[in-house]
């Protein structure tokens, strides 16, 4: 509604009543009878009651709540107005024929405002009345309450003066008609069933009282000459619309009064059904706390005590840790009961949890102190009280226990356990959910990490490799999980000499990148000291030897590289064969030895034996893991070592870093659809002399 | 792709051990848990027949070094037997052939710890 209505709306009257009430002085003082007057007066006071009808339901829709406050706001307004037209009747003469000007003026304005007063709470009592019909809307509460609107209209219509039909039949059955429709929505009071019960207990109170004074100020109007003579000369129709809402007030509250007096003694039950309902439909927002454990559980253990009133309940949650195995059981929220009490109830040898193994069934237990399941803990002190216990379940699988007692025996029935199981049901999609979802993040955070990780590796390959007139060299390598074991370096020596190394960790993922990490530290340091290949790897075994676990090794070829001999010393450490290609042949360098972390010093001496190849311009060694030999295709092949020979024959024509590139896009094309299985890598030396 | 299998046979005072398809990183616990039970079993005298292994890993190699120390310390041994030459070359690639004792067939292996007793 805009502010200019509420403005008309307001204005109207608030001009409109002067009018009318300056009108009625001079008709005292004056015998005024002019139809055309008459006619106004009426219409004026139809518009004016009207705009301050509407202008009273505007205002009234704000204050909607709390149905017994209102009831008893009317109550207060009534006694106040009949408090005042008692005061009229008492201390105004019947008439002002013959008063004087000043008497007739004060005796109007007083009477008039008391009519004014009456309109209104007979009005705000229609309102009242539509609103607690039209408490939970239904189609015949509204055709009702029209269908007294109607009569209510045409039974005041029809007394205006100008008809002449006031006092006859007509205006009888109509006014007849309109309490018949007074009677017919008069028992419509379900609002009644969803107050509460101190709510019933005041409109028990209010609506009696209301009965008692509407029916005094009904008897009041019939019997006080001054107020009701000056009711209906003032307007016959409003005196009618009064007296109809009056007796609707009457009947309407009377019925009230009576039905919640009869509702009292069920409202427990009811109320109970009511917060039952509430709670499960509160489900919900278990949904929504499933980011926080804690405000879960809470939650539960609040819900649980809502849900069958029940005066202290625990959540105990049985973990399996997914590594060993091991089931842990913790109370992860309790309300009511101290860990001390609980630990007396769920005694260790004779859980009662037991109970529940078999079924997954809510288990009521009406007197812990006489059941013979639970007799023996009367011993151990335990409280007589009701205990429930409702089974979480997820995957046919116990993860839970919700317990809830009652300090009296007996104290739980069917409903309760009913109502548990339902929400025991919840309970457990939301736990689970919980779960599922604190799991996601920790696998995220753990993907972060490893992503990390991954980073941190990759620096641990060389960035770049060096560059010189006499050799081409190309590497790369490439993990097939975030961190792998494999690892390459090339780096200076002394007098024009170069470090090659290649190396793979046995196992994958985080243990292998570790043995890398420590690999690379061991090598870059013996490899200044040490001035044979053989000789480094000896040293390396005898470090790795200690620290690698026993299952772990490493395998490895370590060549130096001298510029100014062509030359290429290696020796191999359990690693795959390098391939060195010639001119005139190609070979796989499969000198003996041993992987690092194997055997004792004294064996891997024995075993290793170191290789010194002479080179010629475009001679190409490539040292490579067994990720290249062993990636196998969809059928279960192997790329194998004639492949690789046969692979790096073709292209070994080219530079360095193509016939890198060469090699590895033939096991690529190998593999087909597959994915590697292991970490790839390759290192490419092209000698082009001196 | 893990369609790996273990099998126990205990002979008079040699358990034989008989592998089965790929051994690789996510099946060396089967094998550890075989190697676990002989250990506990007091079973020390070990032959592992390889005749349908048709792929070992570094983590399966792995394998054996973890329980060989425990085995011989308690005057027992691991023997390897039946190779295929491709697996023999991943085994011979590390130099296993210098930590075990590898036969063509599991009845020499299986003599070998006769001989060792008798003596």
């Amino acid at each position: 509604m805009t502010r200019l209505t509420r403005i008309l709306l307001i204005g109207t009257p608030v001009i409109l009543l002067p009018l009318i009430y300056i009108h009625d002085v001079i008709r005292v003082m004056v015998e005024l009878d002019i139809s055309v007057v008459n006619f106004l007066r009426e219409l004026f006071i139809f518009a004016a009651y009207i705009s301050l009808g509407f202008f009273i339901d505007n205002r009234r829709r704000h204050l909607k709540q709390g149905l017994p406050k209102e009831i008893g706001r009317l109550l207060i307004a009534v006694v106040l107005l009949e408090l005042f037209l008692a005061g009229c009747s008492r201390f105004l003469p019947e008439n002002f024929n013959g008063a004087g000007l000043k008497h007739a003026a004060f005796g109007t304005l007083v009477l008039t405002i008391a009519v004014i007063a009456s309109s209104v709470i007979a009005t705000v009592e229609l309102f009242i009345v539509r609103d607690l019909l039209f408490f939970k809307k239904n189609k015949t509460a509204k055709r009702n309450y029209r269908l007294y609107l109607a009569m209510l209209s045409a039974a005041c219509v029809i007394t205006l003066p100008m008809f002449s039909l006031g006092d006859t039949w007509a205006s009888k059955i109509l006014f007849a008609l309109a309490v018949i429709m007074i009677i017919a929505i008069s028992f419509r009071q379900s609002w009644i069933v969803y107050l509460s019960k101190r709510e019933k207990i005041y409109t028990i109170i209010y609506s009696g009282f209301l009965f008692l004074a509407l029916i005094g100020m009904e008897v009041f109007f019939s019997q006080s000459a001054t107020v009701g003579e000056f009711l209906s000369q003032y307007s016959e129709p409003l005196h009618t619309f009064i007296k109809l809402n009056n007796t609707l007030g009457i009947v309407y509250f009377g019925i009230t009064g009576i039905t919640t007096l009869f509702h009292l003694p069920t409202t427990d039950v009811f109320e109970r059904k009511q917060s039952e309902l509430h709670s499960l439909h509160n489900l919900s927002r278990l949904a929504t706390q499933v980011f926080d454990f804690q405000e879960l559980v809470n939650t539960v253990a609040q819900m649980t005590t809502e849900v069958c009133d029940a005066r202290s309940v625990w959540l105990e949650l049985l973990t399996t840790d997914e590594i060993t195995g091991v089931m842990s059981i913790d109370v992860a929220v309790r309300k009511n009961i101290t860990q001390t009490e609980i630990d007396a109830l769920t005694n260790e040898n004779e859980h009662v949890r037991s109970l529940l193994l078999d079924t997954h069934k809510t288990l009521l237990i009406d007197d812990i102190w006489s059941d013979r399941r639970t007799k023996h803990l009367k011993a151990k002190g335990v409280l007589r009280s009701s205990l429930m216990m409702a089974p979480l379940v997820s995957h046919q699988k116990l993860i839970g226990v919700l317990y809830a007692t009652k300090e009296v025996e007996n104290a739980f029935d069917q409903d309760d356990i009913d109502v548990m199981t339902t929400f025991a049901d919840n309970v457990s999609i939301a736990i689970e959910n919980s779960r599922l979802i604190a799991r996601s993040l920790e696998r995220e955070r753990l993907h972060q990490e490893m992503m990390v990780a991954q980073r941190m590796q990759k620096r641990l390959l060389p960035q770049s490799l060096p560059v010189l007139p006499q050799v081409q060299l190309a590497a790369s390598s490439e993990s097939s999980f975030e961190v792998g074991g494999d690892y390459y370096d090339i780096f200076p020596l002394a007098d024009n000499n170069y470090g090659i190394i290649i190396g793979d960790v046995s196992g994958k993922g985080v243990s292998a990148a570790f043995y890398m990490a420590e690999v690379k530290g061991i090598f870059l340091s013996l490899s200044q000291l040490c001035s044979t290949p053989r000789e480094l790897l000896l040293r390396a075994n005898r470090s790795l030897l200690e620290s690698l676990e026993k299952n772990a090794f490493i395998s490895v070829i370590y060549s130096v590289l001298d510029v100014s001999n062509a030359t290429l010393t290696l020796a191999r450490a359990g690693h795959c064969p390098a391939v060195f290609l010639s001119e005139e042949h190609s070979e796989l360098i499969r000198s003996t030895g041993l992987g690092l972390g194997l055997a004792t010093d004294e064996i891997f001496s024995n075993a290793t034996e170191e290789r010194c190849l002479p080179l010629k311009p475009n001679d190409v060694c490539l040292l490579y893991t067994d990720g290249i030999v062993e990636a196998r295709n969809s059928e279960g092949e192997e790329f194998g070592y004639e492949r690789l020979l046969q692979a790096a024959q073709q292209c070994k024509h080219l530079p360095a870093e193509e016939i890198k590139e060469a090699v590895l896009s033939s096991v690529r094309t190998f593999l087909g659809v597959n994915p590697y299985n292991d970490d790839v890598t390759l290192v490419v030396v092209k000698w082009l002399g001196t | 792709m893990s369609d790996f299998k273990v099998h126990q046979r205990d002979g008079e005072d040699v358990s034989v051990i008989e592998l089965k398809g790929y051994l690789d990183a996510h099946t060396a616990p089967d094998l550890e848990n075989a190697f676990q039970k002989l250990l506990t079993e007091k079973k020390y005298n070990i032959v592992v027949n390889c005749r349908d292994l048709s792929y070992i890993s570094s983590a399966g190699l792995g394998v054996f070094m973890a329980y060989v120390e425990d085995v011989r310390n308690n005057k027992g041994d691991i023997k390897l037997s039946n190779m295929s030459p491709k697996v023999y070359n991943v085994f011979d690639l590390l130099g296993f052939p210098i930590l075990y004792e590898i036969y063509k067939d599991e009845k020499e292996a299986v003599v070998k710890f006769h001989g060792a007793q008798t003596k």
